[in-house]
């Protein structure tokens, strides 16, 4: 089953990996024209299902 | 705890606190007592006080031979420590009450398949949703679609985790709050009985008063006597605390240095008193230690014991405030028309005694009196009642406060098993973090403590992480996130 993310779980990956990408890590899609955000790009990767970062969730929550 | 119910139990039965305390100290418990032999007990406590205490607990006096009173000396140590153990296992003869209703088979069968979506979903959701499909009929593959969904509706609805939960009502009520400090600000009248309300009640809900400024209940009466007005007077008037003075004039007469009580026939009976009951308890009355006597049908003599102005004073003062009738701590009934009868409404509270009165339904009388609620009824319903103050003087002053606002502050307060004010002396001052609570106030005492004694900040919550400059476990704080190549190559 695909976890489901919380609002700010989903608030913190797009953010690391948005750093990443701003920081010139190597994007892992085509990235289209006029595209330049790195958050942007980040959302991309997301929705895309390419961002190998998840979360790790305490036992007992 | 077993040693203190010991201690009560014997306290109870007229022990005094020390031989309690002593004998609770020792081990013993109130079935051993009896049993146990005199030389046993003696060696706790002296003789005097175990004679006195086996006349209490209504036990025999038993001895033992030396030689076993030896033996019992050594199985003494014994005793203790395998009752140590004991105490360590749960009470079999204690049953936990269970005042929720079970599940039925039904409403188990629909909590599981929410489970197997994903979302277990609380008791009172699914006994309103099985009452749902049972009115409504539904077949398999219908109750299937409609479960789901629920469950979706559900969990749209759920908080995230790691929401900040406590400030959010914290803003939720103190931003309406604002308001109410410029709105009305003093009392306004129920039944002609004033009660604070506004800002000043909420205050005091919140500090957990140990009494509210104006205490008030409403009684309400069984369904034999709320429709009868006579007979809802004579309740009021039992309720209601009467002095002689209410009923009587008491006049000193220094010449003949005695105390004249003069009585309101017409008071009297409306408030339903004989003479005799007036005079029984004037009897009552320890302090007062000379006769009564009646000088006709109105009038009443008490004449002081030696000439002395201050003792004729002294009577008076013990005449006039003599309690004839009704509760303690309630001074004033008023009945009010109601669509369910009459209700009456009682300035002062005693919650402990309405139970007493045959004619008061006990089940629907309360009072603005959270304190009182949680020490008759317990901490759940005192939780209830924190709730129900809160809401209703919001409510009162036209402010929507959401329900769970208040549910989350009560929640806090009642969550150690009694009722907590918020602030210096309660939640706030009992944080388990140092660093906590020296951001809230007396910030040196509470480090110069923690310095003295050592303590530790395990630096779990917001206060502390923010002192410490890290980022706070809250929100996006609270995500950690791990690197997992493996996705990746699956794509």
């Amino acid at each position: 089953m695909k976890m489901e993310y919380t609002r700010y779980e989903l608030a913190r990956i797009i953010g690391a990996r948005g750093l990443q990408i701003s920081m010139g890590a190597p994007v892992l899609i085509d990235v289209p024209e006029g595209l330049i955000n790195p958050i942007d790009i980040a959302l991309e990767e997301y929705d895309l299902g390419l961002l190998p970062i998840t979360v790790k969730r305490s036992k007992n929550v | 705890m077993a040693r203190k119910d010991t201690v009560n139990a014997l306290i109870r039965r007229g022990v005094s606190a020390k031989v309690s305390e002593a004998l609770a100290n020792a081990n013993f418990k109130i079935g051993d007592l009896k049993k146990a032999p005199f030389e046993l007990i003696t060696q706790f406590i002296s003789e005097e006080d175990a004679e006195e205490l086996l006349k209490l607990i209504g036990a025999k006096k038993t001895h033992i031979d030396k030689d076993q009173l030896k033996a019992s000396k050594k199985v003494t140590p014994k005793k203790e420590s395998k009752k140590k153990v004991k105490e360590v296992k749960p009470r079999m003869d204690f049953k936990m009450p269970d005042k929720i209703p079970k599940m039925n088979e039904f409403e188990k069968s629909i909590s599981a398949m929410a489970i197997k979506m994903g979302t277990p979903l609380p008791m009172a959701l699914i006994q309103k949703v099985a009452a749902k499909i049972n009115s409504l009929g539904m077949d398999k593959k219908e109750l299937d679609i409609f479960m789901k969904e629920v469950v979706a509706i559900y969990k749209r609805r759920l908080i995230d985790s790691n929401e900040s939960a406590g400030i959010v009502s914290a803003q939720s009520i103190g931003e309406p709050g604002t308001q109410m400090t410029m709105r009305t600000f003093h009392y306004a009248g129920v039944a002609e009985i004033n009660v604070t309300l506004g800002l000043p009640r909420l205050i005091e809900v919140v500090d957990a008063r140990r009494t509210p400024s104006t205490p008030m209940m409403t009684v309400h009466l069984k369904d034999n006597v709320k429709n009868d007005l006579d007979k809802v007077k004579r309740v009021a008037s039992n309720i209601e605390k009467t002095q002689l003075i209410d009923v009587a004039s008491v006049e000193t007469d220094i010449e003949n240095m005695q105390v004249i009580v003069k009585l309101d026939t017409k008071k009297l009976t409306e408030k339903n008193i004989t003479v005799d009951e007036i005079k029984a308890s004037l009897g009552k009355e320890r302090k007062l230690k000379s006769d009564v006597q009646s000088e006709g049908k109105k009038m009443l003599v008490i004449k002081a014991p030696e000439v002395s102005f201050r003792k004729l004073q002294q009577i008076f003062e013990i005449v006039r405030d003599c309690k004839i009738k009704g509760i303690e701590g309630i001074n004033r009934a008023v009945i009010r028309m109601s669509d369910d009868g009459y209700i009456i409404y009682t300035e002062g509270s005693n919650l402990a005694k309405m139970p007493e009165l045959e004619e008061v339904d006990p089940s629907r009388t309360t009072t603005n009196s959270i304190t009182e609620i949680y020490t008759v009824l317990g901490v759940e319903a005192g939780r209830n009642a924190v709730i129900k103050e809160a809401g209703d003087t919001l409510d009162e002053q036209g402010l929507t406060v959401d329900k769970r606002h208040i549910m989350l502050v009560a929640d806090i307060m009642t969550n150690d098993g009694d009722v907590k004010a918020i602030g210096r002396h309660g939640i706030s001052g009992r944080k388990s973090s140092v660093l906590a609570r020296a951001a809230f106030e007396i910030t040196s005492a509470h480090l110069l403590k923690a310095g003295l004694i050592g303590e530790v900040d395990a630096l779990d919550g917001v206060a502390e992480n923010i002192i410490v400059g890290q980022p706070v476990t809250v929100g996006t704080g609270a995500v950690n996130l791990i690197y997992s190549p493996k996705k990746r190559r699956n794509k």
